[in-house]
């Protein structure tokens, strides 16, 4: 496996220096109205899979995916979020924000799974959320990588940015994965959630897109 | 200008057309299948092969061992009609359904240097439609109609009478006696018989010939008995054989919509809900309405919508009739709000929506409304809008405090309580020393109802090791509701 992992490093090693002018096309990103992800990146990249690594508990996954709900409402577009353990709370949220939501009580990650590889096809939407992050490890990496590469294919051909949320690293095909490390205090019980938001503390573990980005 | 579109052996297409594996096989139509049952109708290959009309079906088989035996099926005639007069309000608003596999159409006001294409699209479009057709275009409806019956597939009479001449006697019809007499006198074709005096043969055969004289010589232009088309789009079959599997039942589908798309758009409507109709062999049956995101006549997108439904039905029983009934509506002319969000390919959301439901189940899926209640976890969930509405204003005082993230049904959990307070948690996922612990707020509802009364206490506790959880008491039990996230 590092023989085949060395191999393709040295290709692409070998790639770049004999076409040193070949660049990619600029990123077209979704803003999202998180100070630290569009700092970072300039929002959700489009036609891409993201990752979002929810290590600690109570470390803001469900904030950030409210966030992104108001962030599509505001912009008139449509998202689903794809559950595989029925854990999202419709009453913790504005019902405004909710009508541009379509939601997906998934039972386990192989429905889950299933599903997103239809809605990341579909050209109506502007985000698709896979949320795995309740599901077992050992259900997760039973997941062939062929699935996942599978979605990145399948969302290139639309306009849609593609979160999956997960317990662990995991995700082959990732554009780009973010991590959520820190517990949240209880002070945060307290504090107004625009606060809570602008304090999401995400940090990039990887990146493939294009440094040239194109938002909206 | 008139055209005739004309199907021959018209009842035995009409069966053959639903087996389409079969269409290359003699083939013969008997009125029943009883022994003495005579031959009503052969195709060409059981014409070669020397079946007659009027022969046995033992008869039959003796000359030609591969023989096809069907019997008439009134609803496969019935739709094979619907299908040939839909399609030809595709050539002209003026149509008659002069008998059955025959429509004259009254060409008036067509350009005549566009009517020999129009009339091999019409063909063409029929024998995709699995009827092939020929197409007679003349100056009158007789005329025409000889011209399609000897026409391949199309024939434009230009020259009445250079096209007549050489057609034999029996094409105009005549009696079997008139037909002796004129072999007798060595007529053989209607060129021969329209050579003789008009008044001499009055004279000798009187009115029946003066009728034949005139059937022979290609008639004359007359007022068509003109039909419109039905205003109830409806499709139905009884199969000889019950159906077990999906593909000849989506094939059946497919023609049906075929011709109620073409029936629709000469109407200058669109689909608005389809009703599928499946008879099962147990006698009972499944009902299925389909609600167009929007409003289409397209057979792709009606076909993909039904199809993504059976693909993935089970039933009790094999299926033994079909209906399909369409809702029709005028086409739709609103512009959305600039403002609104709509959706992009809402016939694509349709179909994503129900493959989605396929999996996991109809009421898994949806937009969510909450409910005007306390009620903790109340919402319902309804189809997502084709329209949304402009975002609402944000609200003056923004939410304080992290979301919940459900579990569902809530967690029991086992507390070690010292002095009154929780110190200690375990859960079936978690557990830990409690470092904080906020509340009681006790809350209740329905307490008018004794069947949908509530009554709890809930804590926020944070673990030493780090997570915030809703604590749950209900009656001496204990729960984790959910974490906050």
């Amino acid at each position: 496996m590092s023989a085949l992992a060395s191999s393709i490093a040295s290709l692409r090693q070998l790639l770049s220096e004999r076409f040193p002018q070949v660049t990619r096309s600029p990123t077209r990103v979704l803003p999202t109205g998180i100070p630290s992800l569009d700092d970072l990146t300039g929002g959700l990249p489009r036609h891409a899979l993201t990752e979002l690594v929810c290590v600690a508990p109570s470390s803001g996954s469900q904030l950030l995916i409210g966030q992104l709900l108001h962030a599509i409402r505001t912009g008139t577009g449509r998202a689903a979020l794809i559950e595989s353990s029925d854990s999202f709370d419709p009453n913790s949220w504005p019902a405004d924000d909710l009508r541009c939501l379509v939601w997906l009580r998934c039972r386990n990650a192989g429905e889950a799974l299933s599903v997103a590889d239809l809605f990341a096809r579909d050209a109506n939407l502007d985000l698709v959320l896979l949320d795995l992050r309740r599901t077992a490890s050992r259900e997760l990496h039973r997941i062939p990588a062929s699935t996942w590469y599978r979605l990145q294919r399948a969302v290139e051909q639309t306009n849609a940015s593609l979160l999956a949320i997960t317990p662990t690293a995991m995700v082959p095909s990732a554009q780009l994965r973010l991590t959520l490390a820190q517990s949240l205090g209880p002070a945060a019980q307290n504090t107004p959630r625009p606060q809570l938001t602008a304090a999401l503390n995400l940090s990039v573990q990887r990146q493939r897109l294009s440094s040239q980005l194109v938002v909206g | 200008m008139f055209a005739v579109l004309y199907l021959a052996d018209f009842s035995l297409q009409a069966v053959l057309r639903n087996e389409p594996a079969k269409a290359h096989q003699p083939a013969a139509l008997f009125a029943a299948s009883t022994k003495k049952s005579l031959v009503l109708s052969t195709n060409l290959r059981a014409r070669t092969a020397g079946v007659e009309l009027g022969m046995t079906a033992s008869q039959a088989v003796a000359r030609c061992p591969s023989l096809l035996i069907r019997t008439l099926q009134l609803s496969a005639e019935a739709e094979a009609r619907s299908t040939l007069l839909a399609l030809s309000f595709t050539l002209s608003p003026n149509v008659e359904a002069t008998a059955p596999g025959i429509c004259t159409i009254d060409l008036k006001g067509c350009d005549p240097t566009k009517l020999s294409a129009q009339a091999r699209t019409a063909v063409t479009s029929l024998t995709h439609l699995g009827l092939p057709a020929t197409c007679g275009l003349a100056v009158s409806p007789l005329l025409a109609l000889y011209a399609a019956r000897v026409a391949s597939p199309v024939l434009y009479v230009t020259d009445a009478a250079a096209f007549l001449a050489p057609l034999p006697l029996a094409t105009a019809d005549p009696s079997p006696e008139f037909a002796t007499v004129l072999a007798q006198w060595g007529l053989r074709t209607l060129g021969d018989f329209t050579a003789l005096p008009r008044d001499e043969i009055v004279r000798r055969f009187g009115a029946a010939g003066l009728a034949l004289w005139h059937r022979a010589s290609g008639g004359s232009p007359r007022p068509l008995h003109l039909v419109t088309l039905p205003q109830t789009f409806f499709a139905s079959l009884e199969f000889e054989e019950s159906i077990e599997t999906l593909e000849p039942l989506l094939f059946i589908l497919r023609r049906f919509l075929d011709r109620l798309s073409l029936e629709l758009t000469a109407t200058h409507h669109v689909a608005a809900e389809m009703k599928l109709t499946l008879s099962l062999e147990d006698e009972t049956r499944h009902n299925r309405s389909f609600r167009l995101p929007e409003p289409t006549a397209d057979v792709e997108i009606l076909f993909r919508t039904l199809h993504t439904h059976l693909e993935s039905l089970q039933t009790a029983a094999s299926v033994c009739a079909l209906d399909l009934q369409i809702t029709p509506t005028r086409p739709l002319v609103r512009q959305q709000g600039l403002f609104e969000s709509g959706l992009r390919d809402p016939h694509g959301f349709a179909e994503t929506l129900a493959r989605a439901m396929a999996i996991i189940g109809p009421d898994r899926v949806g937009t969510p409304q909450l409910e005007d209640t306390h009620r903790p976890d109340a919402f319902t969930l309804t189809p997502p809008a084709d329209v949304i509405a402009a975002p609402a204003s944000p609200p003056l005082h923004p939410a304080i405090g992290l979301p919940l993230r459900r579990y569902r049904p809530p967690l029991p959990a086992r507390l070690e309580l010292t002095d009154g307070r929780a110190t200690y948690l375990w859960t079936a996922l978690m557990h830990g020393e409690i470092s904080t612990q906020l509340g009681p707020w006790p809350a209740n509802g329905h307490w008018w109802q004794a069947d949908r009364a509530w009554h709890r206490t809930e804590w926020d506790i944070a673990l030493t090791e780090g997570g915030l959880y809703r604590l749950l008491q209900i009656g001496d039990a204990w729960f984790i509701e959910g974490e906050y996230d």
